[in-house]
């Protein structure tokens, strides 16, 4: 029996595409049906893969969050099948951790008690409302019954996102004098993450996924709270609310560089483009302080954007140290360094002459030498290895609409 | 780029994950989210033409797949065709809500290994043309050909994945190709 068009044309497809023969030899093998065959093997064949088109950074890390933190939230205690919770539960009763079988009884009594719908309602509570304590009560219970290291810290950064989000609520809606609870949380989740992180890579485990989870989201929470601090600088709030968001904002420094040091140990380019993203973030608030005349505020980002500078080096020290190529390494600092002397040169543009000298130190610290050397701001310009400002792209691995992965982008907007 | 069968050589590797994400483990999920997250965002892409739809229908694959992860046990075919054919039915349901077909006419790039500027410009309106008319065939068909062409999936796993048998497969992408020549030739005149 002669075989059909359809298995003929597969054949030739894939003979062609694998190199065994051109499509000269296939139709040659089958001349009666040349005619058909021909023009259906050429648009076959002309169909190309598109280029490596990549979803940004940012959204990766995003999506991510959000649907961990959905699965986690699916995964609400009352909907579990008891058999299941008991088998999680063996290995907590067999070392004796009652405090957390407590726990967990009183989470059930409680969502028992108000009724099934208690537990999702008092998802969207906030510090001082009547559900707040069971929030918090679900929480504890989904980390008891989470298995891993690395499970359980993403879930304690879930939570780290959900104080910064009560956080902005709270400014938002005038309440600030109840944020130090939300801090209190958030400096708990942090410090529970970066601990969980270390006693999984203590056991030997591959870390570097939630590192990098935590460093952007701890990144992203900064912008926030510099959001949340300017909703305080607007209306008066009593000083202990400053005083915690300060906390908060100190908490997320420290948890952002304990993750990019574990994370240097074991994608230090990653860890770089991290921390560049995060100076560029920095910078963009000194520029937005600088428009709006605000040079306190301008300082104190500018401030910032140096220690992270700094941290870029020990960064690229662990590298060295762990015997890393670091032509990478350098060629992303060139290639902020120019976007960061930009972003530095429209600033000096729009400050006043007494507010300049905290502008030049930035300059220096982003290595173009001392002060000294730099003009007025036609004068700085990029390194002469580096391209034009427009030539300056995203990482190599970055797809469009492709930029630096902005940290402080649009984690929590509401 | 990736390479002819290479969803078989993933499988192997995503066999363990996939296996304890079935039993509902998020952090296996996360693994396997971390895997395909880019393969998935580019077959999207390719079909919305758009970053902010993309990343919408990416996210609701994951999410989808997750919920449904169940019925993943029965199927011969690689896990990562098995989100393709999720993201199939997100962008089949995400074009039923939308009347405008503004996405036939968004750019498709092409991988700038051509010779010359004018080589790369051509290079690209074709690609466009075949873009254009591609996503003009019927759902079975579309799928098969981006499938077959644009993520280079097996004959016998694409079957699978439908619930056909590997004839009736070709016998789909014949009819397809035919299709897309007379939607090629039409355009012409």
């Amino acid at each position: 029996m002669s075989k059909k068009i359809e298995d003929i044309l597969a054949q030739c497809i894939e003979d062609v595409k694998a190199g065994r023969s051109s499509i000269r030899d296939c139709l040659d093998k089958y001349p009666s049906m040349r005619k058909q065959l021909e023009p259906l093997l050429r648009i076959a064949l002309e169909i190309q893969e598109p280029p490596d088109i990549k979803p940004s950074p940012a959204f990766k890390v995003r999506a991510r969050v959000q649907l961990m933190e959905q699965i986690h939230a699916g995964q609400s205690v009352t909907k579990w099948p008891w058999s299941r919770y008991i088998n999680q539960m063996k290995p907590i009763l067999y070392r004796k951790r009652f405090s957390m079988i407590a726990t967990i009884v009183a989470v059930v009594l409680a969502v028992s008690a108000l009724g099934g719908g208690a537990a999702y309602a008092s998802q969207g509570s906030l510090p001082g409302d009547v559900l707040y304590p069971v929030k918090l009560g679900t929480e504890q219970a989904r980390l008891v019954v989470t298995p891993s290291d690395l499970s359980k810290a993403e879930l304690h950064l879930t939570f780290a996102n959900r104080r910064v989000e009560e956080m902005v609520a709270l400014a938002e809606e005038g309440q600030s004098e109840k944020v130090n609870m939300a801090v209190n949380g958030y400096d708990r989740a942090i410090g529970m993450a970066i601990g969980k992180i270390d006693e999984a890579r203590g056991k030997g485990l591959d870390a570097a996924n939630i590192s990098e989870l935590v460093a952007v989201a701890t990144s992203n929470h900064l912008s926030v709270l510099d959001r949340v601090m300017d909703i305080m600088t607007i209306v008066p709030v009593p000083e202990e609310a400053i005083d915690a968001i300060s906390h908060a904002t100190e908490v997320s420094i420290n948890g952002y560089k304990n993750a990019l040091i574990g994370l240097a140990g074991e994608n230090p380019v990653r860890a770089m483009e991290i921390n560049l993203a995060a100076m560029e973030g920095r910078l963009n608030r000194a520029r937005v302080k600088a428009e709006n005349n605000d040079i306190e505020a301008m300082e104190a980002a500018l401030a910032q954007f140096q220690a992270l500078n700094e941290f870029g080096e020990e960064i690229s020290a662990i590298a060295r140290r762990l015997g890393k190529d670091t032509v990478a390494l350098d060629e992303l600092l060139a290639k902020a360094t120019a976007i960061h002397l930009d972003i530095l040169a429209e600033v000096y543009e729009k400050v006043l002459e007494q507010a300049r000298e905290a502008i030049e130190k930035a300059i220096a610290a982003s290595g173009l030498g001392p002060p000294d050397d730099v003009g007025p701001p036609d004068d700085v310009g990029p390194p002469d290895d580096v391209g034009p400002p427009g030539d300056v792209g995203p990482p190599d691995d970055a797809g469009p609409p492709e930029e630096l992965p902005i940290p402080g982008g649009d984690g929590f907007r509401r | 780029m990736h390479k002819e069968g290479h969803a078989e050589t993933k499988s192997g590797d995503d066999s363990q994950l996939v296996a304890k994400a079935i039993s509902r483990d998020p952090e296996a999920f996360g693994r396997l989210y971390d895997m395909y997250v880019d393969r998935v965002y580019r077959h999207v892409y390719y079909r919305v033409g758009n970053v902010a739809d993309a990343e919408d229908l990416t996210q609701q694959v994951f999410l989808k797949a997750w919920q449904a992860i169940d019925r993943y046990k029965k199927m011969a075919s690689p896990f990562l065709a098995w989100l393709m054919t999720i993201s199939h039915n997100l962008v089949v349901d995400f074009y039923r809500t939308r009347k405008e077909r503004t996405y036939l006419e968004a750019e498709v790039m092409v991988a700038d290994s051509a010779s010359s500027p004018e080589r790369i410009a051509e290079a690209r309106f074709e690609q466009q043309r075949l873009r254009r008319a591609i996503l003009q065939l019927r759902g079975d068909e579309q799928q098969v050909v981006l499938l077959r062409f644009i993520e280079g999936f097996q004959f016998k796993e694409i079957a699978s994945l439908l619930n056909k048998s590997e004839g009736a497969t070709r016998v789909i992408l014949h009819r397809s190709l035919v299709k897309l020549r007379h939607i090629l030739e039409r355009e012409k005149d």
